[in-house]
């Protein structure tokens, strides 16, 4: 037989990783993920739990999940692979950035400083996993037929969804103007405001395989780093030498 | 330029404002949702007009190599005209790339937080650095003119001219001399300014390490080469319209023959080189220059109209000034082809398999043409440039040749300056 079943699902091990390594000096953290390929159903769960997580407007995206065909029939499969920021340890969209309105956390975590951001998208350029998406101000409901005064239309999806404030960063944005982050270069930013208050984030809470995981890779004890140290690893584009922070198990 | 054929240009001008205005407004209005750039192609039309233009802004450049390095003297006549042209180049240049900022109120953000590993700071110091240092040869090239005309009679606007002339009411000798010494300084600074100001211009898609063509060494001097050549053609055209100096027109038509030489020789070398190396993302990028669906741009328009006859033109008609302005003028409109070239293929290539399967939306497509807003938007900066030229060639003293007397309207600074004083030209000649 294979693998003893687990005692406990995988997320409340994280969880109580999670919980641990908020006790730490913030310092001492450096927050990793894995994803392990094998376990991907290509569902799209953590792709629509980000949607809906962060508020991301129409052509932003933070997590999508590749899709490819391979192998020709009747030897064919699909292979998924989901794409979030990489995180990179040694980042060519902080280099490049002329504001310094992005930069590594001491946990290293990539991050946007929206108010910072000119938004001249030189960061999307140079990031090598296109894991950056440019906010440009567009609405999903900006072709809805209005019915002012009516239970439906489309103020009132509007307010129901897209004029509520995403929590990103820990702050509340609710300008859908010409207001930040509208503008912006937008990326996955390991769902900080979630983990401020011990939450995982949202990929990691919506994959219906576990695939992904999450942790402090600083604690040798945590699930983490026994992925971390899964002889399947492997990183996307090694031979740039970004030193992705998210590491696949093929 | 003759009255009629400045009113022509001045209504165009005024036409292309006015259409324009209606992208303008919409870009103003609501921002970026009516272009057609987007995620994955995050650069578009407002960039390749921006790389465009930092070329033109070359022009003044080359004239200052060629007259403090080669020591070409026939050439200093006409350091007036080639530093208004790069502050007229430079102003388009900054107000496109403005635009096409999600921000641009925050501009003022490279000031206070400024990130030197950035290329782009380093391209926004040497733009600034430039913008300066011809802004002050220009101001110290026209301050003796610009004092005659605020201190003239028959001169309308004398109040302008005094704010111009920064409220100095007396030019002696000595200032003349002063200004002459201050010009040939900023000059020999504009040699490495230039230069750096070009180079990190392509140094700015070099560096990236997992762009296909660009991240080269070669891309710098590419880019250094493509300016001279645009720049070294727009002054070249603008020698012929302005001053009709056909002794002028033709070394200059030899330089830019040299130089579409040398520039077509690097085109060959990164065709070439990146064949030979059968790198996936190179050849595909190569691929899409010359099969891809804007295959045209760069077989007609770059190849034939800018290159093959410009070189028939330079090569069997090189001794007739109007055959060397027109191949000038060919290279010169044609060149905004390639800058699209350079930019638009490179980008338009997806970084990993699969994304193009996954998450459809027109934002997150390799596919770009450029919206009618952002045509809109750059015919109105053009127009604009162009109403600012021909504005600044009329009022402002920017260029001498006898040949322009009595062409012009009565209320012309030229006419007015000669009515002043008879020996004025030689003065200028002098300063110049």
């Amino acid at each position: 037989m294979g693998q003893p079943l687990p005692k406990e699902d995988l997320l409340i091990r994280m969880q109580r990783d999670l919980k641990k390594a908020l006790t730490k000096n913030p310092n001492k953290i450096s927050w990793a993920m894995v994803i392990d390929l094998a376990k991907c159903v290509g569902c799209h769960a953590c792709t629509i739990g980000c949607v809906a997580e962060n508020k991301l407007p129409p052509g932003v995206v933070y997590r999508p999940v590749l899709e490819e065909e391979v192998g020709t029939y009747p030897n064919v499969r699909r292979r998924f692979l989901p794409r979030p920021c990489m995180h990179c340890m040694n980042p060519p969209c902080v280099k490049v950035c002329p504001v310094k309105a992005t930069y590594k956390t001491e946990q290293g975590v990539t991050v946007i400083n929206y108010k910072r951001c000119i938004g001249c998208r030189y960061c999307l350029v140079a990031c090598p996993y296109a894991a950056r998406t440019s906010d440009f101000g567009e609405w999903y409901t900006q072709k809805t037929p209005d019915l002012p005064g009516k239970l439906l239309g489309r103020k009132q999806a509007a307010s129901g969804y897209e004029n509520k404030p995403a929590a990103e960063y820990g702050k509340t944005w609710p300008d859908r103007g010409h207001g930040s982050p509208v503008g912006n270069a937008r990326k996955c930013h390991f769902c900080l405001h979630r983990l401020a208050v011990g939450m995982l984030p949202m990929c990691v809470t919506t994959c219906i395989g576990r695939a992904t995981f999450f942790g402090d890779r600083n604690d040798p004890e945590a699930l983490i780093s026994e992925q971390l140290a899964s002889p399947r690893s492997y990183r996307l584009k090694e031979e740039l030498g970004t030193q992705p922070s998210v590491v696949y198990l093929k | 330029m003759s009255k009629k054929r400045y009113k022509v240009l001045m209504i165009l001008g005024v036409i292309g404002l006015i259409i324009g205005s209606w992208g303008m407004g919409s870009r103003l209005i609501f921002g970026h949702t009516a272009v057609n750039y987007g995620s994955y192609v995050p650069w578009g039309l407002w960039v390749v007009f921006y790389l465009f233009f930092v070329g033109l802004t070359a022009g003044a450049f080359l004239i200052t190599i060629m007259t403090y390095m080669f020591r070409v003297e026939r050439l200093k006549p006409i350091g007036r005209l080639s530093a208004f042209t790069v502050l007229v180049a430079l102003v388009c240049e900054l107000i496109f790339i403005s635009l096409d900022l999600g921000h641009m109120e925050r501009l003022y953000r490279f000031l206070i937080t400024p990130n030197f590993t950035s290329m782009m700071t380093w391209f926004v110091v040497f733009t600034t650095l430039m913008l300066i240092i011809y802004l002050l040869e220009s101001f110290f090239l026209l301050r003796e003119d610009l004092i005659r005309l605020s201190q003239a009679e028959q001169v309308k606007a004398k109040k302008i001219y005094h704010l111009l002339a920064l409220g100095k009411t007396g030019y002696t000798e000595a200032d003349r001399e002063r200004d002459k010494t201050r010009v040939r300084r900023l000059s020999i600074i504009s040699l490495p300014a230039g230069l750096l100001f070009y180079g990190t211009n392509g140094a700015f898609f070099a560096i990236l390490q997992n762009r296909p063509i660009w991240n080269s060494a070669m891309t710098p001097l590419l880019f250094i080469v493509a300016a001279l050549l645009s720049g070294g053609a727009l002054i070249t055209a603008l020698i012929y319209v302005f001053h009709e100096d056909e002794e002028l027109v033709k070394p200059m038509g030899q330089v830019i023959l040299y130089l579409l030489a040398i520039f077509l020789l690097l085109e060959v070398l990164l065709f070439f080189v990146g064949y030979q190396s059968k790198v996936t993302g190179i050849v595909t990028s190569l691929n899409l220059i010359v099969f891809g669906r804007q295959w045209w741009t760069f077989w007609i328009i770059h190849l034939f109209f800018g290159t093959l006859i410009p070189l028939i033109l330079l090569i069997k008609y090189g001794d007739a000034p109007r055959a060397v302005a027109w191949a000038c003028f060919l290279i010169v409109v044609t060149f905004v082809t390639v800058r699209f070239n350079f930019l638009i293929p490179d980008l338009a290539i997806y970084k990993l398999d699969g994304l193009e399967y996954t998450f459809f939306h027109r934002r997150l497509r390799t596919h770009y043409i450029p919206s009618l807003v952002e045509w809109l938007v750059s015919l109105w900066i053009i127009s604009f440039g162009l109403i600012a030229f021909l504005a600044g060639s009329r009022w402002l003293p920017i260029h001498s040749s006898a040949k322009e007397e009595g062409k012009q309207g009565p209320t012309t600074w030229f006419n007015i300056l000669n009515s002043i004083s008879p020996d004025s030209e030689k003065g200028e000649k002098e300063h110049a």
